[in-house]
């Protein structure tokens, strides 16, 4: 479960890094080939940066579908609270667990059907070729423009990012009916960013719960203990 | 009894060629099949968008579309690459040749291993160069900065002219323009004008060197699935207008560029002969180059029907 | 008919308090399901290709800046040169306030972010410089909503997405009402401590104020390669988010070293779960906008619209009031991808300027940020006030009226917005 929990913290950290990279050195690229710099232009000319947009935007898919599961964990998707946090505390407990079932049910959903989409848009025939198995009346998937990466292995990212994301559902749910907490993101805590007392370098942490903010969970501040 | 739905969707404008034409599809086809038909277009990309129609086909989802030709390339049908060739029809009457001809036949019938019923060319018409200076020769176009849509070949027609290709969403191109994120671009004039490029570009190179094209599809099993006389009266709906689509695209074409030189802000340069032989000779190798991704016989075929000889340039 | 199920089946599962992503995916499965022939498949097809447009991925870009900005020390540096400026003037360290808020707003993309990178520093400065807390609290809850109106704006990236408006000239149209603002907020700020006789700093000498600009230049920079570098073409606007992520970076790490490299993954981890979840309600909110076009709404709402006979003036009441009660109830990202839909097509019949509406739409997400019952700046000020929320709903009231009357002002006076752009040739 650690390792589960490292590798999807791991990926969408680097997809996130390197997709800012990545356009970074495209922009760079297109401006100093329009310089006219004898040599340098003709070489930059040469490198083609053509696929650095198409990818951006498969890494950043990707990283959206797993961090909407790592999300899942940390608490971070809003949604109304408001009328159920004036229930009494039994019955606003059934409309979590409900909330959270339900958001099982819908990644569940996707992602059966989701699969069902990149297996006949290609996985199949792929795979029972890869296999050599008979790939009669079946076709082969399309392609990326750019890239030209078949598109069942960039969609896999829906079947797979959902059933994390349904998993993360499920195990929450577990969690909450046992202990009645939930993973909860803490958008006021905000410790340490004084004038006098600027953040340290590698004791960022304090500082780093109260980051971002810019969607807490609605409702929350009535319902603090 | 309930009229057939077809679903028509499109990603440009009601007033456009494409847009105008689907809808005089949607009227045709009620009338000839007396309202067993309803054709319900969508268009602007309302319903599915550009990278998404062709999944959406295939799935059923929608009944009609009618996508650039460039997008079939990533559906696996290279050969409909060959249209997006720099100079690979000098005119008119060589392009229709080959769309309404037996080449243009056996293109679409490429598709039916997809899922994909091919029923007709529309043509949007031949694209010019636009920058802030005049693009006659390879000397001009070097390290120009010049938007294209995603396409192995224009990329490399791109490059052979010495430009810098940069792929990039239709819907940006305008601002891309005027801001100088891009020096240039190339399009038909219908497209120049109506996206108001003209205003952001100072000159206009009438090359007619390549191709822009639809290929009005439909989903295969939907389309035999059709009684075969409501079949019979919607292939006739599609032929007029296919007759019609050509029709009033050339017309915009040729009405833009009047406007676009009207206008006064960009300066409507031609090509000498020379000029366009030149051209056309540092290009031939761009048809070499995708000579492998197209198939030779296919390129070979197109070449007979309009007589195009590289080995004369 | 189709109407009442969609929107009634999507206000009850939101009720429930589930995640309004899954409230919008699990009303579009259902209705698919039950009552159209659309195979559900492209459901899964929509989820991905949903977002797969470059102009999105500023969302994420902008995040990643924004958090590198606020932990990497440029936040406080601002401060102090605001502070160093106007410090001295009624109010001081509020005007301060104002100004940083401003200050942050053209280099981060978002208010609750500016919130908190100006508010966790400057609030406790306030309160030990004599102010109620009160004042501090409505000062930066309201200041803090220039975040999405000065440019860059995630909520502009959103509307632009939505309604095939060109986010650069959204960008740019939010400039001068961005200034605007700041100054009336500055204004209410400085009247309200002239009356109340609020503590003033002592005034900073040019040299201290110097010194302050130089600190703080780093940050500021951005600011000039953001907005200098669309418009002069040096990038389009998605790149320009992506190059402010980079040089935000440099920044925090390298300039100011208020971070150290071994932080910078937490940054974007972050960042990352921050985006995803912005991301997610995205690709869901286009799939409730796909439904909607597949069933015809907006068309109708359209023509019922129209058919009453409201003219332009008409509809921009009702969709102020629209837009402030949907601010009760959901943050900005979701009500622009819901209502954008509906109320563009209308707009756009009625002949109003597609960027106009854009700018207005944001002033309207602003308000709303502030007030109760929901109000994410409201609730952010609050965790770093500690003050609860009705408490602050009286502590900035001031504002948000200020606030209210330059919303009349913006609906009303288009060009207001579009002047600049069109100045710069970038609306026609
Ligand atoms: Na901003
Ligand atoms: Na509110």
């Amino acid at each position: 479960m650690r390792i589960l929990d490292h590798l999807e913290e791991g990926l969408i950290t680097f997809l996130i890094g390197a997709a800012t990279l990545i356009i970074f050195a495209a922009v760079l690229h297109r401006y100093l080939s329009g310089l006219a710099i004898p040599g340098v232009q003709t070489w930059l000319l040469s490198l083609n940066f053509g696929w650095a947009q198409e990818l951006c935007i498969i890494m950043f898919v990707w990283m959206a579908k797993f961090g909407a599961a790592y999300g899942v964990r940390t608490g971070i998707h809003v949604g109304v609270d408001v009328l159920i946090n004036r229930l009494s505390a039994a019955m606003r407990n059934k409309f979590i667990v409900l909330g959270l079932l339900a958001g099982a049910l819908f990644t569940g959903v996707i992602s059966a059907l989701g699969a069902t989409f990149v297996w006949e848009n290609g996985a199949h025939y792929a795979i029972y070729k890869a296999f050599g198995l008979s790939i009669e009346g079946l076709f082969e998937g399309p392609t990326t423009p750019d890239l030209e990466w078949p598109t069942w292995v960039v969609y896999a990212a829906i079947p797979i990012g959902s059933a994390l994301m349904c998993f993360r559902f499920l195990q929450v749910t577990v969690s909450f009916v046992r202990t009645g907490e939930l993973p909860h993101h803490d958008h006021g805590h905000v410790d340490g960013l004084d004038e006098e007392d600027p953040a340290v370098p590698g004791q960022l942490d304090q500082v780093f719960r109260m980051n971002d903010d810019l969607h807490p969970r609605i409702g929350d501040e009535e319902k603090k203990p | 009894q309930a009229p057939i739905v077809i679903k028509f969707s499109h990603v440009v404008a009601n007033d456009t060629p494409k847009g105008k034409a689907a809808d005089f599809f949607a009227k045709r086809a009620a009338e000839l099949t007396g309202g067993k038909v309803k054709v319900e277009v969508y268009a602007n990309s309302t319903l599915y968008k550009d990278k998404e129609e062709m999944e959406a086909l295939q799935l059923g989802a929608v009944q009609m579309l009618a996508p650039s030709l460039a997008k079939f390339g990533p559906l696996g049908a290279k050969e409909f690459e060959v249209f997006d060739l720099p100079f690979i029809f000098d005119n008119y009457e060589e392009l229709h040749k080959v769309t309404q001809g037996p080449v243009g036949k056996m293109l679409l019938g490429k598709l039916e291993g997809r899922g994909i019923k091919g029923l007709a060319f529309w043509d949007n018409g031949f694209k010019s160069f636009s920058a802030n200076k005049p693009l006659k020769s390879l000397d001009d176009f070097k390290g120009q900065k010049l938007r294209i849509q995603s396409s192995k070949v224009l990329e490399s027609q791109m490059r052979a002219l010495g430009a810098l290709p940069q792929v990039m969403a239709f819907s940006e191109v305008y601002q891309a323009l005027q801001t100088g994120v891009v020096d240039g671009t190339e399009n038909p004039h219908s497209n120049l004008y109506t996206q108001k490029m003209h205003e952001v570009q100072k000159h206009v190179t009438l090359s007619d060197h390549g191709y822009l094209g639809y290929a009005v599809i439909t989903n295969k099993k939907f389309w035999d699935g059709l009684p075969a006389d409501v079949r019979g009266k919607l292939e006739q709906a599609m032929t007029e207008s296919t007759a019609y689509a050509n029709r009033i695209a050339k017309e915009e074409n040729d009405a833009a560029l009047e406007k676009v030189k009207a206008s006064g802000k960009s300066q409507v340069h031609a090509l000498s002969v020379a000029e366009r032989q030149a051209m056309k000779k540092a290009l031939v190798k761009v048809h070499q180059e995708m000579a492998s991704r197209i198939g030779q016989e296919t390129l070979n075929a197109v070449y007979k029907e309009t007589g195009f000889d590289p080995s004369k340039l | 008919m189709s109407t009442a199920i969609i929107f009634g089946l999507l206000v009850v599962l939101m009720l429930t308090g589930m995640p309004i992503s899954i409230s919008l995916g699990l009303t579009v499965l259902s209705f698919l399901f039950a009552f159209t022939q659309v195979p559900i498949e492209s459901v899964a097809l929509k989820l991905f290709t949903g977002i797969e447009k470059f102009e999105i991925m500023a969302i994420p870009f902008f995040i990643l800046a924004g958090n590198f900005l606020t932990h990497g020390g440029v936040a406080k540096r601002m401060i102090r040169f605001a502070t160093s400026m106007v410090g001295h003037w009624h109010g001081g360290l509020g005007l301060g306030g104002v100004l940083a808020c401003a200050l942050f707003a053209a280099v981060s993309g978002s208010s609750p972010a500016t919130v908190v990178a100006i508010g966790s520093i400057l609030l406790p400065a306030m309160v030990k410089a004599g102010f109620p807390n009160r004042f501090g609290a409505g000062v930066i809850t309201t200041s803090g909503a220039l975040g999405i109106l000065i440019p860059p704006s995630i909520v502009m990236v959103m509307y632009s997405v939505s309604t095939n408006t060109s986010v650069g000239a959204l960008f740019m149209a939010g400039v001068v009402p961005g200034l605007l603002l700041a100054f009336f907020l500055g204004f209410t700020t400085w009247y309200r401590a002239k009356k109340f006789n609020y503590p003033r700093q002592p005034k900073a000498t040019w040299a201290e104020r110097g010194k302050a600009l130089r600190e703080s230049i780093w940050g500021l920079l951005l600011i000039v390669i953001v907005m200098g570098g669309i418009y002069s073409g040096m990038f389009t606007p998605t790149e320009a988010a992506a190059m402010s992520a980079v040089w935000a970076f440099i920044t925090a790490v390298f300039i100011y070293k208020d971070m150290g490299l071994k932080d910078v993954p937490k940054v974007l981890l972050s960042s990352a779960n921050m985006s995803a979840m912005l991301l997610y309600i995205i690709t869901n909110a286009v799939l409730f906008s796909f439904l909607m076009t597949h069933e015809n709404i907006p068309q109708q709402m359209a023509d019922a619209m129209i058919g009453t006979g409201v003219g332009m003036i008409g509809f921009l009441i009702i969709a102020n009031i629209l837009l402030l009660i949907a601010g009760n109830f959901m943050e900005p990202s979701s009500i622009v991808l819901i209502l954008a839909p509906i109320l563009f097509p209308i707009a756009m019949k009625l002949g109003i300027d597609p960027v106009h509406f854009g700018i207005i739409m944001v002033v309207n997400m602003e308000v709303g940020m502030c007030h109760p019952p929901v109000g994410l700046n409201l609730y952010v000020a609050s965790g770093i006030t500690k003050m609860g929320i009705t408490e602050l709903t009286i502590a900035t009231w001031p504002w948000l009226l200020t606030m209210l009357v330059f919303l009349v002002l913006v609906t009303y006076w288009p060009a207001l917005s579009l002047a600049l752009p069109r100045a710069l040739g970038m609306v026609v």
